[in-house]
């Protein structure tokens, strides 16, 4: 019975971080159809961030404002010098944002070196919950990954600039003929995208080794994630992060880490060659 | 006097990259006038009103807008200048409700710009909360029709507004542009309903080829265009 509890809580654990990780990346790909190979980094960014924050001897909380700061100077000029002349020309997208990728791992290691660098736990120490124990900063995560997942959604489906962006995504022509800035708000959708790839790179910065080169594993884990779960969707992408965070968390458990990723590889294999749409397609 | 011109159009020319479709073609709009534009399937006259609404990029001529030179002007930027576009095709957001088709372009949700066209089309009233894509086609036309009725603009252009209308609401339609023209607003409307542009015509232009080959004034110029266009 415990084993099973621990086992749900790590599966809830390790979907809502992955679903953290992939939202910014989906969101980009989704909303602009811009496929942002840099996603990764801007994760890195974050965790950067927090590394900081903390080597600065600041309260970690410092770590979000700083690092949405970082993402939104640099995801802007990214944007305005890059992205926004390739829109519908995925291929050239694909390679520029690659190049921005190393451009930023390559940055980061100039300034920090390639070592391995640690951010102190946070929150330290664990609570008991349904007769286990289980560490306290997982759970706060998992609370707060609903939060923000509940508040983007509503904003979206609400707020006059959610409208706007729906309304660009459908019928940009028609958007721009109503007096809708599309380039400003196409600005805006990419900058709230890459801004939440470091909130999630803050978030998980407690839990990971923190190195130049981690933007690499998070942008696999958001290729699988979205593989499985279909692009372009919000259901798709909760869908693909506990396929592959269940199957993670599974064979772990049963066997090792290796099997684990093994058996995500093997899912997404499987994927690409009977459902290449995914489990929850759009078309 | 004379009265303000809302809308001059010189020597326009233009179409997609390369491929020139709207050639050379001049018209003026002024306040309280509608100016049509008419013409078989195919001959440039919605390529004509997207490079007038900065839709497409010209490739010669001016485009002046209550005497403003709006070539350089982004499209978006265009309504707050004094000009609302219905395009004839992909006309409304089909994933929202009609409410968000009507205010999304304003602060707020206030529908109160619209009391006067509701009045006239309460069945768009009574659905606005229905999705837009399920509305048919006319029913698609009316709304973006009322959109740009109650933007608050002097210049109006209309891409083929009554393409797929009830006949008594085209009439309806009529009897708002006749409303609107009298209270000053300019319109140019593309149009293959004769009979809907004969109730407040005052030019009408026939478009052949990218080209206008024909001009007339006045409310009685169905024979005349008829005649030139049937080949």
């Amino acid at each position: 019975m415990e084993a099973l509890i621990t086992f749900v809580l790590n599966f809830i654990y390790s979907s809502a971080t992955l679903a953290l990780i992939v939202l910014g990346l989906a969101m980009v790909f989704g909303l602009l159809g811009v496929m942002n190979m840099a996603h990764g980094e801007f994760v890195m960014l974050g965790a950067y961030s927090a590394y900081v924050v903390q080597s600065l001897g600041l309260n970690f909380i410092w770590a979000i404002p700083i690092s949405i700061l970082v993402c939104v100077v640099v995801g802007w000029l990214m944007e305005w010098t890059i992205i926004r002349h390739l829109y519908n020309r995925p291929f050239d997208t694909l390679l520029a944002t690659w190049g921005v990728a190393i451009l930023i791992r390559k940055g980061i290691e100039a300034i920090f070196s390639r070592d391995y660098k640690s951010v102190d736990q946070v929150m330290p120490g664990t609570i008991d919950i349904l007769g286990i124990t289980y560490p306290s900063y997982r759970l706060i995560l998992i609370a707060i990954i609903i939060f923000l997942f509940v508040t983007l959604f509503a904003w979206y489906q609400k707020s006059k600039t959610g409208l706007r962006i729906r309304a660009m995504v459908q019928n940009p022509g028609l958007a721009s003929a109503v007096g809708i800035d599309t380039s400003r708000l196409s600005t805006v959708t990419f900058i709230i995208g890459v801004s939440f790839a470091g909130l999630a790179g803050v978030l998980l910065a407690p839990l990971v080794r923190v190195e130049p080169y981690i933007g690499l594993d998070y942008l696999l884990s958001s290729f699988f994630i979205l593989i499985v779960g279909g692009l372009g969707t919000l259901e798709g992408l909760l869908i693909g992060s506990a396929v592959i965070g269940g199957s993670d968390a599974l064979i772990s458990t049963i066997f090792d880490k290796t099997a684990g990723y093994l058996s995500v590889l093997l899912l997404s294999i499987l994927f690409l060659w009977l459902r290449p749409d995914g489990i929850y397609s759009r078309r | 006097m004379m009265a303000d011109l809302m809308l001059e159009v010189k020597n326009l020319s233009g179409g997609y990259d390369d491929l020139i479709i709207v050639k050379n073609i001049s018209l003026n709009v002024y306040s309280g006038q509608v100016v049509s534009v008419t013409g078989r399937n195919g001959v440039g006259k919605s390529t004509l009103m997207k490079l007038i609404s900065g839709s497409l990029k010209l490739s010669g001529g001016t485009v002046f807008v209550l005497n403003q030179d709006v070539r350089s002007i982004a499209k978006h930027k265009r309504l707050k200048m004094g000009v609302s576009y219905a395009p004839q095709e992909s006309i409304v957001f089909d994933e929202l409700s009609l409410e968000e088709n009507l205010t999304l372009h304003y602060e707020g949700t206030d529908l109160a710009s619209y009391d006067e066209v509701f009045k006239y089309f309460p069945r768009l009233k009574e659905r606005l909360g229905q999705r837009a894509g399920t509305l048919s086609g006319g029913e698609k036309k009316l709304l973006s029709f009322s959109r740009v009725i109650a933007e608050p603009t002097k210049m109006v252009l209309l891409d083929e507004p009554t393409e797929g209308v009830q006949s008594d609401n085209i009439e309806l339609m009529a009897e708002i542009i006749i409303k609107e023209k009298a209270k000053g607003r300019g319109f140019l409307i593309v149009d293959q309903n004769l009979t809907f542009l004969e109730r407040f015509n005052d030019v009408i232009h026939l478009m052949d080829h990218g080209e206008a080959i024909f001009k007339m004034e006045g409310l009685m110029f169905r024979e005349d265009i008829e005649e030139r266009i049937t080949i």
